[in-house]
Order: C-alpha cells, then sequence, then structure tokens
C-alpha cells in the first residue's frame, strides 16, 4: 500500500514540482500509513528505484543513451548504466531515509501523546 | 524530552540530505537535481526520432512563418517580412544554442563569476577593464541609429525571448543544470557583446609590450633588421602590381622622439604562437568547368562545441540566403544567394595601441596631455561573484580609452601583454554598425552592392572575399583603419602627445582592393594585406605566407575547376615552409654522429613528400625539430629575466638560415664556444628524435603526427565528456588545411555560382548544442574525412530538392 501510494504520488507530484517533493511524500507516507520502520525504509526506497528508473529508461532508451554515455564520460566511467544506477539508488536512498524517518517521527510525537 | 529529540531529528534528516543533494558544493552540480529523471538531465536526453510537424502560437511575428528542418536538423526559414524572418531566427537559433549564446555573451560582459563563483574574478576583470561592456555599449547606440539594423536586432531578441519563456525546469539545456544557473532575458546588447567578443578573438593581439622592451634592449637598427616592416617572403592578398586608383590622403607626421622606457613584468619570453588565420579565394569562371565563378571559405577558429556556427537559411520578401550565422546575432556571416557569395578571413591590422599615461598624482582623476593638465573619467564596474560579495571595480578612461591596469593580476595570463599605467586605443571602442553590412550582402546582388554593404564594416577587419553570378570576383581588405604615421603603433607611444593619437581614417573606398585580377583568382590567408607602394600603413606584421602561396600556387594552374577540385584544395596538407627550408637544413645533419633512431628519423624526413599527412612521421619530427631550430638560435638573446620579448618571426628566422648563415644571433652568447648554424640543426633535429622516443618510445605508429597532434574539438566550457573523441587527422597550422589541436577549420563551404548556385559545406560539429541530440556532432566525421555536404538552397518550404524531416509553423492565433 505504501509502495503504491508513493509510487503514484511522486509520478504526478514530479511533473509539477521539484524532485524533492518525494521526500516529503516518503514522510507524509510512512507517517501516515507506514506500519513498520521495515516498509517504511524499503517500500519508499524500491517505490522511487522503480519510478526512477523508469522514467530514466523512457527517456534515454529513445535516445540511444547517447547523453547518459556522455554523462558517464564526465563522471569518468564508461557505462551509461552506472549513471542510472547512481541516480536511481540516490533517489531510493533518500527516499527511503525519508520514510524511515516518517514512521518513527509519528512514533515519537503518539508516544509523547500517550505520555501525556 | 527523548521523543521531542527523536521527533526533532526525524525532521532534521531529511531535511539536510535534501539541502545536501539539492545544492552546488564547489564545481559539483546540485546532485540530485542534476540527476532526477523528472527535470534532471535525463529530459535533455532527445529522441533520435524527430516529431514531423509542430505548430506553435507565439504572439511576437506579425504574420504567419513556416520553417522546415532538413536531415541535418538546418532550419530553412520562411517569412513575409524582415521582422518576422529575424524573429524567427532568433527563435530557432534559441531552441538550438540558447546555453552557448548565454554562455558567450556572460563571457563577454565580464560576468562569469556569476555563475562559477570568485575563481573568474581576473577574468571577469580583464574583459570589464578591456571595454568590452563599454565597447558593446558604443556599438548598440550605431546598430539602434539604423531603422534597418535596429528592426534585426529587436525582432531577433523579441525571438530568443518568446523561446526563453516557453521553457520549464525540466526542458532547460543540460549546462544550466550541471553549472546551476538559469537563462535570463536576452537583449539587443547581448547581440552587440558577442559581436565584440570576435573583435576580442581576433583583433586583441598585441606585440607593442614586447617590441618596446626588444627596441630598448637592443636598438633601433636591431629592429629594424630582426622585425622588418615587410617579410622576407610574401604573397600579398592583392596582387603585387596592382595600381591603385585614388589620390591618397596626406600621412600625419610622426612625433620627433618616441617614448623609451623598459617594461618589465615577471613573464618568461615565448615562442611567437601562430595567430588565428582563415582562408578564402574565389576563381574567376575562365577557370571553372561551368563557366562560373566558384567561391571558397575557411575559418580558422578555437574550435567548440556546441559549434561555433550555425547553418541556416532566410527567405522573406527580398532575401532569399543561406549560409552560416553566430549564435546571438541575426543575419548570415558567411553564405550566399541566388546572385553572389561571400566570405571571410581575419585581416591582422594594428586596431589596438597603448599609451603610456602621466598621472598627476595617484587618485588617478588628471593626465598629462598636450602640455596641460586633462581630467579623466571614471567607469564603475559592478561585479557580482557567486558565494561572494559583489566587487565594483573602478576604471579610468583618458581620451584613448581605459587604462587597463594599474596593477597587474598574477598568475592570469591574458594580463602579460598588457603594460601597467597604459591607455588603450582599440577600434571595438568605437560605435560601429556591422550588422548593416550583413544585412546588405544577404540580400546584394552584385558587385556594387559589395561595395557599398563593406562601407558600414568597422571591426573585426575583414579580407571580404566576393563572388557573382555576373562572373565578377573580387576581394577587399575591409574595416575602419586608422590613418597612422609608419609604424604608429608598433611600440608603446607617449599619452601626452597628440600626434601620437588616431587622426583620421582611411577612407572605406580606399581599403585594399582589387576586382577581376587578370590571374582569374582572388584569394586570401591572412597574409599582408599589398605589396610595399600602398600608401597607408595598416600593420608591419600578418601571418606568414605559406598558406596564401600554396593556394596561389595551386589556383594559378588550375583550368576546368569543379566544386570538387576546391574541396580536395581545402584539405590540403603540403608544407611551404618544408618546401623553403629542408634543402637548407638537411645537408647540415651529420650522420655519422647519429643513433639508430635518429638515423631512422633522419631518412624518413629525407624522404618525406612534405604533406603534413595523419601517418606521417616525418611531419612530427619535422615539426619539432624546425622550432627546436629557433628556439636554439633566439631563446639566448631574447630570454631575459623579468624583461619580456618575443623572438623575430618565422619568416625572419628562415631568411637568416637562408641568406645569413653566420650571423652573430646564431652564436649561443651563453656558452664560451662559438656555436655555428650547423651545430644549432644538429643539436635541434637530435633533441627532437630524443623526445620522441622518451614520449613515445622507438619510432613507428606513435609518433604519426595525427598521434602526436592529438586533434579534438572540446566542449565550449571544457566539461569532460561533452567534446568530441580524438580525431586522427592531419594537417597543420601553415598549410591550407590548417588544424592543430583544436583550432581549424571551423566552416568549409565551397559555391559554385551560376543560374542556380549550388553550396557545400560542413563545420566540425551539429546545429543542435545539445550534447543529448544526435544533432550535436553529426557532422564531425565529414568534416574529418574532408567530405563535404550539399546544402538546400530552397526556393519554397514545399521544394522538393530538400530532404526535409520536420516543419514548424509559428502563427499568430
Amino acid at each position: 500500500m505504501v509502495f503504491i501510494v508513493i509510487l503514484i504520488a511522486s509520478y504526478l507530484l514530479q511533473m509539477v514540482l521539484p524532485w524533492w517533493i518525494v521526500v516529503v511524500i516518503s514522510f507524509a507516507t510512512c507517517g501516515l500509513i507506514g506500519k513498520t520502520g521495515k516498509i517504511s525504509l524499503w517500500s519508499p526506497f524500491f517505490a522511487i528505484l522503480l519510478l526512477w528508473t523508469g522514467m530514466a529508461l523512457f527517456k534515454s532508451l529513445p535516445n540511444n543513451n547517447i547523453l547518459a554515455l556522455r554523462v558517464a564520460g564526465m563522471l569518468g566511467v564508461n557505462s551509461w548504466i552506472l549513471v542510472l544506477a547512481l541516480s536511481a539508488l540516490l533517489g531510493a536512498f533518500i527516499a527511503g531515509v525519508s520514510g524511515f524517518c516518517g514512521y518513527h517521527f509519528r512514533k515519537a510525537v503518539l508516544t509523547k501523546k500517550t505520555n501525556a | 524530552m527523548m521523543n521531542k529529540i527523536k521527533a526533532l531529528i526525524c525532521i532534521v534528516i531529511p531535511i539536510l540530505l535534501t539541502y545536501a543533494l539539492n545544492t552546488k558544493f564547489g564545481d559539483t552540480p546540485p546532485l540530485l537535481r542534476f540527476l532526477n529523471p523528472f527535470t534532471g538531465f535525463w529530459q535533455n536526453a532527445e529522441n533520435t526520432r524527430v516529431a514531423a510537424n509542430k505548430k506553435l502560437v507565439l504572439k511576437g511575428t506579425l504574420q504567419n512563418v513556416d520553417i522546415a528542418f532538413d536531415d541535418r536538423m538546418i532550419p530553412h526559414i520562411f517569412a513575409q517580412n524582415d521582422h518576422d524572418v529575424y524573429f524567427a531566427q532568433g527563435y530557432v537559433t534559441a531552441m538550438h544554442r540558447l546555453w552557448q549564446m548565454d554562455f558567450q555573451t556572460r563571457f563577454a560582459a565580464g560576468r562569469i563569476s556569476e555563475v562559477v563563483g570568485k575563481k573568474a574574478i581576473e577574468l571577469d576583470k580583464y574583459q570589464r577593464r578591456m571595454g568590452m561592456v563599454y565597447g558593446a555599449e558604443k556599438s548598440l547606440e550605431g546598430m539602434m541609429a539604423d531603422p534597418k539594423s535596429k528592426e534585426m536586432v529587436l525582432a531577433y531578441t523579441a525571438g530568443i525571448n518568446a523561446y526563453i519563456h516557453s521553457l520549464s525546469q525540466a526542458k532547460l539545456p543540460v549546462e544550466y543544470k550541471l553549472l546551476d544557473f538559469r537563462p535570463e532575458d536576452w537583449t539587443p546588447l547581448k547581440c552587440a557583446l558577442l559581436l565584440k567578443q570576435m573583435s576580442a578573438v581576433l583583433a586583441m593581439g598585441s606585440d607593442e609590450f614586447y617590441m618596446t622592451n626588444i627596441r630598448k634592449k637592443f636598438g633601433t637598427e636591431v629592429v629594424k633588421d630582426l622585425f622588418p616592416d615587410y617579410p622576407f617572403k610574401e604573397d600579398p592578398i592583392i596582387p603585387t602590381g596592382t595600381k591603385w586608383d585614388f589620390d591618397p590622403l596626406p600621412i600625419p607626421t610622426p612625433p620627433a622622439d618616441a617614448a623609451e622606457e623598459m617594461l618589465t613584468g615577471n613573464i618568461q619570453t615565448k615562442q611567437k604562437e601562430e595567430g588565428i588565420g582563415s582562408n578564402n579565394w574565389a576563381i574567376s569562371g575562365a577557370k571553372t568547368k561551368s563557366g562560373y565563378p566558384i567561391l571558397a571559405n575557411d575559418p580558422h577558429l578555437d574550435l567548440t562545441l556546441p559549434s561555433i556556427w550555425y547553418q541556416i537559411q532566410l527567405h522573406a520578401p527580398g532575401l532569399n540566403s543561406y549560409g552560416v550565422s553566430l549564435p546571438g546575432a541575426p543575419g548570415i556571416i558567411i553564405g550566399f544567394n541566388q546572385n553572389i557569395a561571400w566570405g571571410v578571413t581575419n585581416v591582422a591590422a594594428d586596431v589596438l595601441d597603448f599609451y603610456q599615461i602621466k598621472f598627476k598624482d595617484n587618485t588617478h582623476k588628471n593626465y598629462w596631455y598636450n602640455n596641460e593638465w586633462k581630467n579623466t573619467t571614471t567607469r564603475l564596474e559592478k561585479i557580482i561573484i557567486r558565494g561572494g560579495k559583489t566587487e565594483i571595480d573602478t576604471v579610468y578612461y583618458t581620451h584613448q580609452g581605459p587604462v587597463v591596469y594599474l596593477q597587474k593580476p598574477e598568475k592570469f595570463s591574458k594580463a602579460q601583454n598588457i603594460p601597467v599605467g597604459n591607455a588603450l586605443r582599440w577600434i571595438a571602442h568605437d560605435k560601429s554598425n556591422e550588422l548593416k553590412t550583413f544585412y546588405l550582402l544577404n540580400r546584394g546582388k552584385n558587385y556594387s552592392d559589395y561595395r557599398k554593404a563593406l562601407t558600414y564594416y568597422t571591426a573585426p577587419a575583414q579580407n571580404f572575399v566576393f563572388a557573382s553570378a555576373d562572373n565578377d570576383i573580387a576581394i577587399t581588405a575591409n574595416g575602419k583603419f586608422p590613418l597612422k604615421w609608419k609604424d604608429q603603433g608598433k611600440f608603446i607611444m607617449d599619452g601626452s602627445d597628440p600626434k601620437n593619437d588616431w587622426q583620421g581614417w582611411i577612407p572605406a573606398s580606399q581599403n585594399p582592393t582589387v576586382k577581376n585580377p587578370p590571374r582569374d583568382f582572388v584569394s586570401s590567408a591572412n597574409q599582408s594585406s599589398t605589396d610595399q607602394t600602398y600608401p597607408y600603413y595598416i600593420n608591419w606584421e600578418f601571418s606568414p605566407y605559406e598558406r596564401a602561396k600554396r593556394i596561389n600556387d595551386r589556383l594559378s594552374v588550375m583550368t576546368n575547376a569543379t566544386a570538387d577540385s576546391i574541396r580536395t584544395m581545402q584539405t590540403d596538407t603540403y608544407s611551404i615552409h618544408a618546401q623553403n627550408i629542408l634543402p637548407a637544413i638537411l645537408p647540415l645533419v651529420d650522420g655519422s654522429k647519429l643513433n639508430a633512431t635518429q638515423k631512422e628519423g633522419f631518412s624518413l624526413v629525407s624522404a618525406w613528400n612534405k604533406h603534413y599527412d595523419a601517418k606521417e612521421v616525418a611531419a612530427t619530427i619535422f615539426d619539432l625539430w624546425t622550432k627546436r631550430i629557433q628556439y636554439n638560435i633566439w631563446e639566448d638573446e631574447f630570454n631575459v629575466d623579468g624583461v619580456p620579448m618575443r623572438y623575430p618571426s618565422r619568416d625572419r628566422t628562415v631568411q637568416l638560415i637562408l641568406t645569413q648563415p653566420d650571423a652573430k644571433w646564431i652564436d649561443n652568447v651563453n656558452t664560451p664556444q662559438k656555436e655555428t648554424l650547423s651545430d644549432l640543426v644538429n643539436e635541434a633535429f637530435k633533441y627532437s628524435c630524443d623526445s620522441l622516443e622518451r614520449k613515445y618510445g622507438p619510432i613507428g605508429e606513435r609518433w604519426q603526427w595525427a598521434n602526436f597532434k592529438h586533434s579534438n574539438v572540446p566542449h565550449l566550457a571544457k566539461i569532460p565528456g561533452f567534446g568530441s573523441k580524438t580525431l586522427m587527422i592531419g594537417g597543420g597550422k601553415m598549410t591550407i588545411d590548417a588544424l592543430s589541436e583544436s583550432n581549424g577549420p571551423s566552416w568549409r563551404m565551397v559555391i559554385e555560382l551560376g543560374k542556380t548556385p549550388k553550396g557545400h559545406g560542413v563545420f566540425p560539429g551539429g546545429q543542435s548544442g545539445n550534447p543529448g541530440s544526435k544533432f550535436y556532432d553529426n557532422m564531425i566525421d565529414t568534416w574529418a574525412n574532408g567530405q563535404l555536404y550539399d546544402l538546400f538552397f530552397m526556393q519554397s518550404v514545399d521544394d522538393p530538392s530538400a530532404k526535409i524531416i520536420s516543419k514548424l509553423k509559428i502563427s499568430k492565433k
């Protein structure tokens, strides 16, 4: 569920908003409906990994990867796959961390309420 | 409490991470802003299949405009009035080249620190202090004063802005994402800045600082001997013996005594690098198969991707012209139309002089001129620095121009030839309107239109070659030339003496020109404009004559020429320098004292056909060898600590070797024994072979000229990966195919005039400035192979002779 929500919301909102909206979406989604820490870490991670890989391939394959290869050259590697992996993993990483933080933020706030 | 901290940490971590991945640190781009596939660089990956038809509604045009893109993505614009044609030119040029246009004009204006931060501050100051913005403002006045050029500039600007305003973050050119800045609105001043930058590239050279030191150290006689006012070997642009059919103006008188002050600086003497050169020529119908003239041009510049030039066809009532434009300036610079063709090479006119200024005191508010104190004016240059505090740089101006440096920046190579405390008089600071020249040439029908167009041109001075379907050919060394006394500006001048000022201009009609000469061809390759009978002084030194000599040698024997014979000539790699000097130096080499490698090298050079071809090992050895000979002859005298000087020219060196082998300059003054020319030549030969062996191992493939030369086309901002691969091709600076490491033919064009003109051309790059487009570098291989494309000179937007892959229609509603 978390996975699907993040995937769809990230896809739609990134059409109009900067990339960091995925951080907000992951945080909010996991903060609201994240069941466990584990789910809140890996669902956003894989959602963004999939979404970004898909979008990058959607742009890059019809381009014969011309640009991805040039960027690979700029970064000093010789494979555009590595550039794709770097892009998707970095996005996935920050989404995962953010989801995890969202979940623990709720835990912290909720515990506080119970205490009070 | 614990939970509060935990909650806080949970918020802070994602925010910090986001910040870190969304911010530029040093030269590292904002990582995820660049890498994310929704707005980052992936969005610049252009589909290799091009959409066939597109419609656009823009408010800026007066009527509908049709644009057809051919199979190399070259736009053919069909508009119904002047305004719309330049609006559309602005729009499509921005569509393909926005970042390049923006970056080049920021560079010209001294605004790179705004983009890259403090490291560009000296560059920005240099641009400002040389008066680039001051000159562009003057130039803009000139453009705006003429209704035609004003319309051109304003429509072009509006077209660029219509494109800029349509851009989202995702659509920004990739370099913006990498360097993390945004485009700003285009202005007419930017068009002027771009043209000023061309002046800076082509007419900013100055040896006055060095020459003044040489005169001080060695005296006037040595200067006359080693730095003569006319070369030993020459083949001038206007053929020797051409009569001047005008009454020249009186030449101003020079002052009685010249300023004699030794200028010091912390600079090493260097061999004079061959300047930026170009070739053009036109042959009359008498020499061609078709009976109509053929015109050729290949301007040599520092090659870059995105390409320097942008091909375009402009069609409107009274206008149908095809050629290359400069991204950032409306109109076509080099090209052809139904009736005429034209091209340019640089004239190395001396249009930049330095004046030593005597200030009253350290406030620099007054300077001594014509026996009284005059006021300087000041110009405040505001330099915005990314991540730093804005700097205000005060520049003092005398009536001559800006005082470039009162204190020289350290470790900034461009400042090396600028004398401190001197005012700069430079033609590029004058009001001018070069666009009008191109406006008229684009519409020109015959020789008299060509002559009229040239009168509007100021700088950078160019050899305008011309051919028409009426079977006229002509060439004119054209620009606004100051009326100077002989050698005025060869040395730094005393800024207090009015006799040293520029005192008028050579009338445009008296600029060196020739029409239909008896030899049936005209040509130029940056050599001396005229023989020594021309009544005016343009400069004391031009580019060496070897390329020109080879061009003229080949053209004089050419008959029944076709576009193909001209094309093969543009890639000729034969070295006249080798032809001149090898017979004199080869016999001096003592074979018995050579080791095995040197012996093999020697036999290769002895058998060499004198062509700088890609696979020639002999070319590599010869190149190093002759450079080393120059070094051996001059280095001991001309490299003195703290006194920047330059070597005598290659031409003078050849003269010395051929006719004065016992001159006193041969001896190395730093050794007790007396060296002979033979000693220097032998040392140089061994040195060149030994250093090649150290670098490339035993003599073989790795010694080949192409491998040694390492030609490539780098990205404009030197972004790694965005340039071309290494091109294994021949050519050299002193051959017609003047390709060195990354300077060379930036556009090769051959036009066959006739009832219907036929154009052929190529440049090393592509139409698109987007590294993610297949049209970014698709022409490089054709260029490297010495081939040309047929250019589609369309008569209407539906002309079936052209291969059109895409159409764009701009309409008002």
